[in-house]
């Protein structure tokens, strides 16, 4: 695959998914329509994509773009996506300066702004579902939400302990001796 | 004065950047807090018509950054803006890929893959609520947010034309 290849299709990709759950337009684009890569691969990219910080988005179009032609494509993919974007906002920022004040579009965005909200709750609720699977996973949802939210705690404070807390419940068993018990020191397990 | 807040803004949008944990909406609640609260540099009106702009525009939605930049610096502030919250995370995911074929064997991959996912839930609702608090004042925005809800939990209609039909009914009802 070239880089312009990628950054071609990349940049079509970005300028098609407006709206939440954006993911779904690049496993349209690369998996099921041009088949440049199999679903498990996709989904093991939107997973780093999701574990690492930054905005899931330009996340999984560098996880993707890198297995498609290395670190060059995955900067042509993240330029693919960020730059045309970026100048959109930037020509609604200068016109929103300029006129936001005008009555009727103070209006217009209070309704917009709204309905936002009730988008990124869908979102929210579709991405909840699969990740929450346990009452384990509930409680460190709910526990953290509460913090950042209604208590306005420090947010990476909130992020460290909550974290802490969620590798030492999710622990890996420790290798075990296969007629049970702990493995010998030095012995056959693993 | 306006050079030294450049530079404050840049530094403040990539310490930003590090917290976004399951998506950039889980950032919200403490972007908020910096550029309207600590930092004053939009209000909270204009912070929230900042992400629904963002939100109609194609790309990632974390680009309200450029909205808040342009706001503050103008189109210099817009750039480094974008510069400080998709750079240096993007080299980390780089930096990570590059390596994840061995990484993702480890035993303590999965542990934080079960571990960090609840936390981005988290604060992605944390998120909604931030956002909620700013756009949401009346009986009109409640009704409309609950219906935009509705309408794409359960329908395929596109997100963009909820948020502007939503908007336009908003205009005819107030």
């Amino acid at each position: 695959m070239s880089v312009a290849q990628v950054v071609r299709v990349f940049a079509l990709t970005g300028i098609l998914s407006i709206g939440g759950g954006r993911a779904a337009f690049f496993y349209e684009a690369l998996v099921a329509r041009r088949r440049w890569m199999r679903v498990d691969e996709f989904l093991q990219d939107f997973t780093l994509a999701q574990l690492l910080p930054g905005a899931t988005f330009s996340n999984l179009s560098i996880t993707l773009g890198h297995r498609l032609a290395g670190v060059a494509g995955a900067l042509g993919g993240l330029a693919a996506v960020v730059v045309p974007g970026g100048v959109v906002l930037v020509v609604l920022a200068a016109l929103y300066v300029t006129r936001g004040l005008m009555p009727e579009v103070a209006t217009l965005m209070r309704g917009m702004s709204a309905c936002v909200v009730g988008l990124v709750a869908v979102t929210t609720l579709r991405m909840a579902r699969p990740a929450l699977a346990s009452a384990r996973a509930i409680a460190i949802a709910a526990a953290t939400f509460t913090a950042v939210g209604p208590l306005k705690l420090n947010t990476p404070a909130v992020i460290v302990v909550m974290t802490a807390i969620g590798l030492w419940l999710n622990r890996p068993e420790p290798a075990r001796h296969p007629q049970g018990g702990p493995c010998p020191q030095g012995g056959p397990c693993q | 004065m306006p050079v030294s807040d450049l530079l404050l803004m840049t530094w403040t949008f990539l310490w930003l950047s590090l917290l976004c944990v399951g998506g950039g909406l889980g950032v919200i609640p403490e972007m908020q807090r910096q550029v309207v609260v600590n930092h004053q540099w939009v209000t909270a009106r204009e912070f929230v018509d900042g992400y629904t702009l963002a939100q109609l525009t194609p790309g990632p939605t974390m680009l309200v950054v450029a909205f808040v930049g342009y706001r503050v610096h103008g189109v210099l502030g817009a750039v480094l803006a974008t510069v400080a919250m998709f750079l240096p995370t993007s080299i980390i995911v780089v930096l990570v890929a590059e390596q994840w074929q061995r990484l993702r064997a480890h035993r303590w991959a999965a542990s934080a893959e079960r571990a960090l996912l609840p936390i981005g839930i988290g604060l992605s609702t944390a998120g909604v609520y931030t956002l909620a608090r700013s756009a949401l004042h009346d009986v009109t925005t409640v009704v409309l947010a609950l219906a935009a809800g509705l309408v794409l939990y359960h329908g395929r209609v596109p997100a963009m034309l909820v948020v502007v039909l939503g908007g336009v009914a908003g205009w005819i009802l107030t």
